[in-house]
Order: structure tokens, then sequence, then C-alpha cells
């Protein structure tokens, strides 16, 4: 699923193509010299982060900000696998293994031993207890970012030193999802007796590095962990996490290989921009990202308290001819659904075909769209406002290509570009007629995916501000679905209402990662989500 | 002389509170707020449960009238407080950029003043000549380019030409001078460059004037040395406008090089401003703007200073 090759495209210079297709065949030298070579110890991994945390408690934090730097610091109960590209396969890191009770409603986990902390103590359930227990349950005093995806939780055991139980209320067929999320860090419980807030500035760990020193604003640096339980990782010395916050700056600075890479991602004109200038140097790699641009109507102005109206605005679309454009300019490629494309739970493009706006046949549904406006008594050269934040990529192409597609069907959107706090607080205020709203999560699974679209009251998130009970049902059904065929079909139901039958909301285009680093990075593979995979523990450095 | 002294930085006290009072309800007025943005980011289950309790923490919670007199009350005993976003104390933060914003802005005065001085000096002596033409483009140029543009175009001609980037990290120039160097060197010349071109079009004017004035006609006549004219009467006088604006530039670089540390990646006080803004984090911009108006209203203090030993008909005044 993970996408490295690249298509020629009018307008742009050749040499681009002939050097990207170098860094394809060195990337795929490189995925087969990956297999085959021995990884090599040593040196320093650095990269660039574009932006830092408040704290440095991932528990309360939900920002890749501070996942990247200080996720080789840290072990989780579980992880997601490094080498897996859909990012779905999930890992024991301090668990060495896992049971699951008949009745879905009991997990065992044996955790390893010889694991350490970094001051030398012993790691044991009682800290993996100690840390869930201020995730699921945190006192009052305490924040726990994620604590709604853990409400199924009724308990957690640590009956002796390496198992740890948790036991549910009801099935979830995501809580082993959940208990790999790369924010629940294992922290230390003689600490976290003495001080909860302890860590929200103090950084100390059990991974495969250890923490030497943040400068705010400038750099983060770790080096390796000997005590590491893993023996024989990690395979670099140190690393090096450079704060670089301008775009231009990130770029110049994989460029001049200053940094080996940037973990988020970088935008199609930076690709070619790095291509161009190290050719072989550097390897590209690319995958569909679990973060997409939407479509928010808000339900309770109209005529968008009409189904018809709103269904009329994802038939306008044509998502195909939307893809080959901006795909070229922006972060946006994949046509999906309310799953990234490739990975478990997503729909098939055969099926996808077959909701409102994902028809090959554009003409077609334009007459629909404009038959639907007519039907819903909204006239020919309705104007409207679209609120978008003011980030540019990919906010503004896809808008702007949102404007162009819905004058198609005779509709005039005014694109407001406005402040991000400001956009954010009209979108939870309901202070918008359409907006383009967004839904990123840390790991692509349909409880992370879909809650954002449960009814008003349910959801903080849900700016369309519509109450549906069966969509609620949905959820709840998929979500307690321990049979994956199940699941699935809960999870299509839940799209088709979503996005087909009441089109709450349209899907605009899956975002597109693109991570150009240098050749010499090795031992990392991309996924759909920027959060995951960045322990670094199997990543080494060729030269 | 004391007197004067003593009623300046009198009159200081209520400039800064009326900042204080300005700052504290422009920043309440706009839209958004930083508890918000902390938990509505990316992979968000925004619970309102977790954003009650950070408004309590944060003392968000309190009237406005109860926040701005705590705030006030910490600032009388010079206490900032702690960043509302990273939770660490104010002066901590602000110690962390402020040897970097303040080197560069001291390497920046040095560049100006050695192509401004020199230059519209020149300039104003050899008026309407090629020199003088020249040194005119040169300065308009300066005016008309943007800092950060030339900033841009140093990365890149650097990057291009000589596949080499300035270091990305800063280092105090007492522990490792070259590698300090190598890293503001760059964004000095293109912030010195633009700042030489209001003060050498300033040093020209005021050079222009001195030069017709009685006294350095009387001098000429008494057959003084021409450099000794030059040097003691003339630019000594020309150089009373020209140190306002050297001072104000000198005020605005402390806090205002926001694309020019963008662009070279430096971990100065504007980027911090812009961060503080972004984040809606009242306490740590309301620091800053208060530190801000303070380097501004002591610098023109210094310069008023200044005024009176340049030029005897103010201190008997």
């Amino acid at each position: 699923m993970t996408d490295v090759r690249r298509r020629d495209a009018p307008g742009v210079p050749r040499h681009l193509f002939v050097l990207a297709a170098v860094s394809i065949v060195m990337l795929l030298a490189g995925r087969g010299a990956d297999a085959q070579e021995r990884p090599r110890y040593g040196g320093e991994l650095v990269y660039v982060v574009p932006t830092e945390p408040a704290s440095y408690d991932g528990h309360r934090e939900g920002t890749f900000a501070l996942v990247h730097p200080l996720a080789p610091v840290y072990s989780t109960l579980l992880r997601f696998d490094p080498t897996d590209r859909t990012g779905t396969k999930v890992v024991g890191d301090l668990a060495e293994s896992w049971t699951v009770a008949k009745d879905g409603r009991t997990y065992t986990f044996k955790i390893r031993r010889g694991v350490r902390f970094h001051d030398g103590s012993d790691l044991t359930s009682k800290d993996v207890k100690a840390s869930y227990d201020k995730i699921v349950n945190p006192p009052a005093d305490v924040i726990s970012f994620r604590k709604g995806q853990y409400t199924a939780i009724e308990a957690i055991e640590a009956p002796d030193p390496t198992t740890v139980i948790f036991r549910l209320k009801w099935p979830a067929a995501s809580l082993i999802t959940a208990l790999a999320s790369p924010f629940n860090w294992i922290y230390k419980a003689d600490i976290l007796a003495k001080d909860m807030h302890w860590y929200e500035t103090h950084v100390m760990g059990s991974g495969a590095f250890v923490f030497v020193e943040h400068v705010k604003g400038a750099y983060w640096a770790g080096k390796k962990n000997p005590s590491y339980w893993d023996k024989g990782k990690p395979y670099l010395d140190g690393y090096r996490a450079l704060v670089v916050k301008d775009g231009n700056a990130q770029v110049a600075a994989v460029r001049a290989e200053r940094a080996h890479v940037q973990f988020r991602g970088f935008t199609p004109a930076e690709r070619d921009s790095i291509v161009q200038a190290l050719g072989p140097k550097v390897t590209v790699q690319e995958s569909p990202w679990d973060c997409v641009l939407l479509v928010g109507m808000n339900h309770e102005k109209k005529p968008w308290d009409d189904k018809r109206a709103r269904r009329a605005l994802t038939l306008a679309l044509d998502r195909y001819q939307g893809s080959q454009a901006l795909s070229k300019i922006a972060i946006v490629k994949s046509v999906g659904g309310v799953q990234v494309p490739g990975t478990p739970f997503a729909t098939p493009p055969a099926e996808l075909e077959k909701l409102a706006g994902y028809s090959h046949d554009t003409a077609k549904s334009r007459a629909e769209a404009r038959r639907l406006l007519k039907e819903a008594g909204v006239p020919e050269g309705f104007a409207f406002s679209l609120k978008n934040r003011n980030v540019p990529m990919p906010y503004e192409p896809v808008a702007i290509w949102l404007v162009d597609q819905w004058r198609r069907v005779g509709l005039q959107a005014r694109h407001d570009f406005i402040e991000s706090t400001k956009w954010e607080a009209d979108l939870r205020e309901g202070n918008y007629e359409v907006a383009v709203d967004t839904q990123c999560s840390y790991a692509v699974d349909p409880d992370l995916d879909l809650y954002k679209f449960q009814s008003m009251g349910i959801s903080g998130n849900n700016y369309g501000r519509y109450v549906d009970q069966t969509l609620d049902d949905l959820y709840q059904k998929q979500s307690r679905a321990l049979d994956a065929e199940e699941r699935k079909k809960w999870v299509r139901d839940f799209e088709r209402r979503l996005l087909d039958e009441e089109t709450h909301y349209a899907y605009t285009l899956q975002w597109h990662r693109i991570i150009p680093h240098s050749a010499k990075l090795r031992g990392w593979t991309i996924t759909p989500s920027h959060f995951v995979n960045n322990q670094l523990d199997g990543v080494w450095l060729s030269e | 002389m004391i007197k004067y002294i003593i009623k300046r930085l009198l009159l200081m006290i209520p400039t800064l509170f009326g900042v204080a009072v300005i700052i504290f309800f422009l920043m309440r007025i706009v839209p958004g707020d930083i508890v918000e943005l902390r938990f509505a980011g990316e992979s968000a289950y925004a619970q309102k449960e977790n954003l009650d309790k950070e408004r309590v923490r944060l003392g968000l919670d309190k009237p406005i009238w109860q926040q701005f007199l705590t705030w006030i009350g910490g600032l009388l005993r010079l206490d900032f407080g702690t960043s509302m976003w990273t939770g660490a104390p104010i002066t901590e933060e602000i110690r962390l950029r402020f040897a970097l914003s303040l080197q560069l802005a001291i390497m920046a005065t040095i560049v100006a003043i050695l192509l401004a001085i020199p230059l519209g000096v020149i300039a104003a002596l050899r008026q309407d000549t090629w020199i003088d033409y020249t040194v005119r483009i040169m300065s308009i140029a300066g005016l008309a380019t943007p800092s950060f543009w030339l900033g841009i175009v140093f990365i890149l001609g650097l990057l291009i030409v000589f596949k080499w980037l300035p270091p990305m990290v800063y280092t105090p120039f007492w522990v490792n001078p070259v590698q300090n160097l190598a890293q503001l060197i760059w964004p000095a010349l293109a912030v010195g460059y633009r700042y030489s071109a209001v003060a050498t079009r300033m040093t020209r004017s005021a050079m222009l004037e001195v030069l017709r004035e009685d006294y350095i006609r009387t001098a000429r006549a008494k057959g003084l040395w021409e450099k000794l004219i030059l040097s003691r009467h003339a630019l000594k006088n020309a150089m009373l406008p020209v140190l306002t604006v050297i001072a104000l530039e000198f005020a605005f670089l402390i806090g205002g090089l926001v694309v020019t540390e963008q662009v070279f990646n430096l971990n100065g006080l504007g980027m911090l401003f812009v961060e503080a803004v972004g984040h809606r984090d009242y306490t740590l911009t309301q620091a800053l703007v208060m530190l801000v108006a303070f380097v501004f209203i002591f610098v023109n203090f210094l310069v008023d200073l200044a005024y009176a030993w340049l030029d005897p008909r103010i201190r008997f005044r």
C-alpha cells in the first residue's frame, strides 16, 4: 500500500523524473538491502521536528511533536510493528505475550523480565498498572488526553511482577490498538506515587535511548541505552532532534545533509527539490496518510439542514480528477472512505464507487446534484461561505478545488481563509455554514477514526451539529464486534450512513505522506501515521 | 541633570502601566483560547472535562479583573509567573532566547554603523557625484529589500553554490566563537544591510544640513583643518538624528526579527513572541510585550541622555 512509484506529469522537468527514478531504484535496492544487510552500529541520527510540545508527559499531550523526540526514550506495553507499512499490526513491546478470554473481557499480558528503567530500577507490572491507572482513571488534578478511549476498562490488576490484567466492562475491538498508543509510555510507579505531575517536566523511561537534554526551541538529544532489554539494539549511538519550525528551513536542512530526515512529511514540491539536490543520496518513501480534510456542513443552518443539499455537495466532487491534479501540488492523493485505503477495514474501490460522490460518472453525479438542489429549493447561483483555516498545506489548495467543483453545480462558495484559532472556535461554536474540517488519528483504527462523527454531545468534535442515534448505534456495534468480518460490516454501514444516506460529512482526499530521507537511514518504514514508528530501536545508518 | 534623569525614570512607570493594561485586555479579546488550542489538537478526543480542568489550573475561570490584579501584583514584585503553555518560568523561557537576540541585534547594529556612517558622510561630502548616487541607490535598495528576503537569498546561495548551510543550533560565542559567528553572521548581514539603509540616508541628510550651518563656515573661515571640522563640529552634530534611528532600530531588533529568525532557524525572542501569540499564551505574551516596551523606553532614555552629552545646548536648557 505504500507508494514508492512516481508518475510523469506534464509540466514537470524531465530531470526530476530521472532523479525520482534513481531514488526509487535506490529505495527498492535499499529495501532489499535492508533485508540482507547487517545493521551497522554507531552514528547519530539527526532529524528535524517542526514544532514543540507543551509538556513532556505523553499521557497529557496529543501532538507528534512530543512523540518524535521522546518515543525513543520510552517503552509501551504494546507497539505497532515497525516493519508493517499499514501501521495496524500490533506486537509486544514490554508485553512478551498476551491472551484474551473467550468473552473478550479479560486481557492478560506477560511482561518481559529484565527490563530496566534508565535509573537502574526494574520495570515490573506494578509500573504498567500505575501508568495505565493514570491514563484511564487520572486523579482530579491530572489530565489524561485520551482517557475517553479507555471507557471499556473496568479494572487493571497486577497479580505478580510479570502479569498485568485488564478487565473490561464490555468487549472492545480496539483495545489492543489503544494499548499500542505511541503516547502510552510506561512510567515508574514509585515516581507517580510521589508526584503525578513529575513526568510533565522530567524524562525517565526504559526505552532504547536515554534522554540527554532538551534545549527549548533548539534540539533534543538522546544516547544509546546499553541496558536495553532487546540485546543488540539499538544500533545508533544516539539521536538529535533539531527543532526547525520553518518549512523552507526544514527542506534546507535535509538538502544540505544537516539532517537525515523529517518524520512528519514534506510536500511534493519539497520532495522534488530534495531529490533534485541530492539525487541518489536520497530515498523517498510515500504512503497514504491517516489524515483527511472533510467538508463540514452545519446542520443547524439552512439549506444544510436538508440532506438533499448536503448530498449535492458531495455529488459535485470529482474526486478522481481531483486526486490527479491535487497530488502534484498538495499532500493529498488517495480517494478513500472512512478508513485509509489499503488498511484492513478500508472499503475496496469497487464498493466505494457506490457511495454518493465516488462514482466515476461525474456528469451523472452532477446532474443528480443539480436535481437535488432544485428539489431542496436551493436556487442557481446560491452563495455561501466556506470557512477554512489559514494553513496553506493542504487546506488552501483543497478548498480552492472544492469551490471550483461546487461552481459546476451552480453553487457559489466564498472561501473565507481565517486564522486557525478563530477557525477552531467558529467550528466549535457552530458559527459557520460550510467549513473545511479535519480528522487525523495516531493509528488507523475504526474506533479512533469514527469517534468524531458520533452525535453532538457524545463526540466533542462533531462540528456538523447533528444527532443521529442510528450512527451512534453503528459505532457501538463496530466497536464491540470482536470478529473482524462482522466489524467490517458495521464499519461499512457506518460509512454508508455518514457519507451517503445522511451525508453528515463529505470526505475530500486522503492526505499523502511523503518522506524523502537520506539514503544512509536504514531500518525505518513509513506508515500511514506520523505518530508511530519513532522508537528508533531498529534504525541504523549505513555510513 | 540628576533631576532630569529622575524625572525621566519616574515617567517610565505610567508608560509601562499603560502598556500593561492595553496588552492584558487586548489578549483577552483575541478569539480562541489556550485551553482549546492545547486539547483540540491532533489525535484529539476533545473532552470537556479536560478543558475545564485546565482552565481552573491556569486561573482562566476567575473574573478578568482578578486575573489582571494577580498579574499586576506579580509584575510589581518582578515576578512574571509561568508560561501558560509550557508551565516553565517565564524568566527561563526568555533567558534561553535573550542571548541570541541580543547578540544578533548588536552584530546587526555594528554592521549597520560600519556601513551607514562612512557611506553617509562620503555621500554628503561628494553630493551629486557618482559616489553619492551609488550610495543613494544602495540605500534605496536596502530600504526596498526585506531582510528576510535577503536572508533567503543568502541561504539559497550558500546551499546551491557551496552546498553548505549555517549551523542550525545556537552555540554561545564564549563556547565556540567560530561556530557562533558561522551561524549569526548571515542574519546579521541581512538585517544590518536594511538597517544601514535607513541610517545612511539619515547620516547623509544630517551631514548636508550641518555642513551648511554658520559655525561650519566660521570654522572654515578660521582656517581650521578640514578633517577636524568634519569630525569635531560636523559629524558630532549630525549624529543626533542618526543616533535616534540607530537606537530605535536596535530596540526593535530585540523582539522584532520574526521572519528572519524563522528563515535562519534562530531560537530568538521574535519566534518566541509569535509562538506565544499563536498559542494564546497570555502570560508569556504579556511578559514579552512588557520586556520589549521596557527596552524601547530605556533605549529612548539613553538616547536622550546621549543627546545632552552630544549637544551642549540641550544640556544647558
